[in-house]
């Protein structure tokens, strides 16, 4: 009983966490970003199944985590109120070229930053963008003017 | 002109309406996980020692553990006892929270015996000498399904004479 009960806390806990730290954090994957992704997976994994090295310990824990995770799918896809809480909403950066400073500072990103996002979606200038959106995903999305 | 990409609402994505309080929010929660941090710091969630002792004419009981532990870390108690006047069988009684759900990887050096009376532990440690010191290590792993908080008892007798005793806390976290 005690390995589903760790299971689902450190499913809750991770999905706690990642919802608080914000999307700046969560959608670049670089190298410290990725290493540090195996720590968090390896820390997680030895407070779920400490000394418990069965198969059957293998299959509650990926079960519950499974389970859960269908659960909140579930859950963001019938309940449409519930989807801001379970995976956010998201924000416009650029309106028609303007760089929307107060929406980018509560995401801690920078200009700097975005203009960087634009260069890798083939856009030269923040001028040519009709909407830039930081999605739920953490990804930026560009719609440029026509 | 309504010319914002379908599902956005320009109120609520741009500006923000109704969303203002969620940076306080997150800005609150990770407030809480920082004060976790900072009473691990503090060592709330062990595992560092501390000592509780107890004095009799006959001698000094101490005992030197860690008060708070984590499920499957090792950690040792020392318990000494200095003996004043001569203790002819001297005898440790430890309580069943002293062993319930917990791992005793070596007790060093051994008693002398070991028995159960009433479910407690009781160490035979023999004849202790006025001036000795007798120190007893004993190291521990936590069961990882044991949680909670116990009192450790711990009493020193000379024979069937009881000579001190003492309490502490152990707070077991998952």
């Amino acid at each position: 009983m005690d390995i589903v009960l760790r299971a689902a806390l450190a499913f809750w806990l991770i999905f706690f966490l990642t919802r608080i730290v914000g999307r700046r954090e969560l959608s670049a994957v670089g190298p410290f970003d990725l290493i540090m992704l195996i720590v968090l997976g390896d820390l997680v994994q030895q407070g779920v199944t400490q000394s418990d090295y069965s198969v059957t310990g293998l299959v509650l824990a990926a079960g519950t985590i499974a389970i859960l995770q269908v659960g909140v799918s579930y859950v963001n896809y019938r309940f449409k109120r519930l989807r801001p809480l379970l995976e956010g909403e998201p924000i416009v950066l650029v309106d028609d070229g303007r760089v929307l400073e107060r929406n980018l500072g509560r995401e801690r990103l920078t200009r700097a930053e975005l203009e960087e996002q634009a260069r890798q979606s083939q856009i030269g200038s923040l001028d040519n963008v009709r909407w830039a959106v930081l999605e739920a995903s953490g990804q930026i999305s560009f719609i440029p003017k026509q | 002109m309504a010319d914002q990409p379908d599902g956005i609402v320009l109120r609520r994505h741009r500006d923000l309406q109704g969303r203002r309080w969620h940076p306080w929010l997150r800005r609150g929660l990770l407030g809480l996980i920082a004060l976790v941090l900072v009473l691990a710091l503090f060592d709330v969630f062990g595992q560092g020692s501390s000592t509780t002792q107890a004095e009799a004419d006959a001698a000094t009981l101490s005992v030197t553990a860690p008060g708070a532990v984590r499920g499957g870390l090792l950690f040792q108690a020392r318990i000494t006892t200095e003996v004043h006047t001569e203790l002819r069988d001297a005898t440790l009684v430890l309580n069943q929270a002293w062993i319930n759900g917990l791992t005793v990887n070596t007790i060093e050096p051994s008693p002398l015996n070991e028995a159960s009376r009433d479910g407690n532990l009781v160490f035979d440690l023999g004849h202790l000498p006025a001036g000795s010191k007798h120190v007893l290590y004993l190291d521990y792993q936590i069961n990882p399904t044991t949680v909670g908080s116990r009192t450790l008892r711990l009493e020193l007798r000379d024979g069937e004479t009881p000579v001190t005793s003492l309490e502490r806390t152990l707070r077991i976290f998952p």
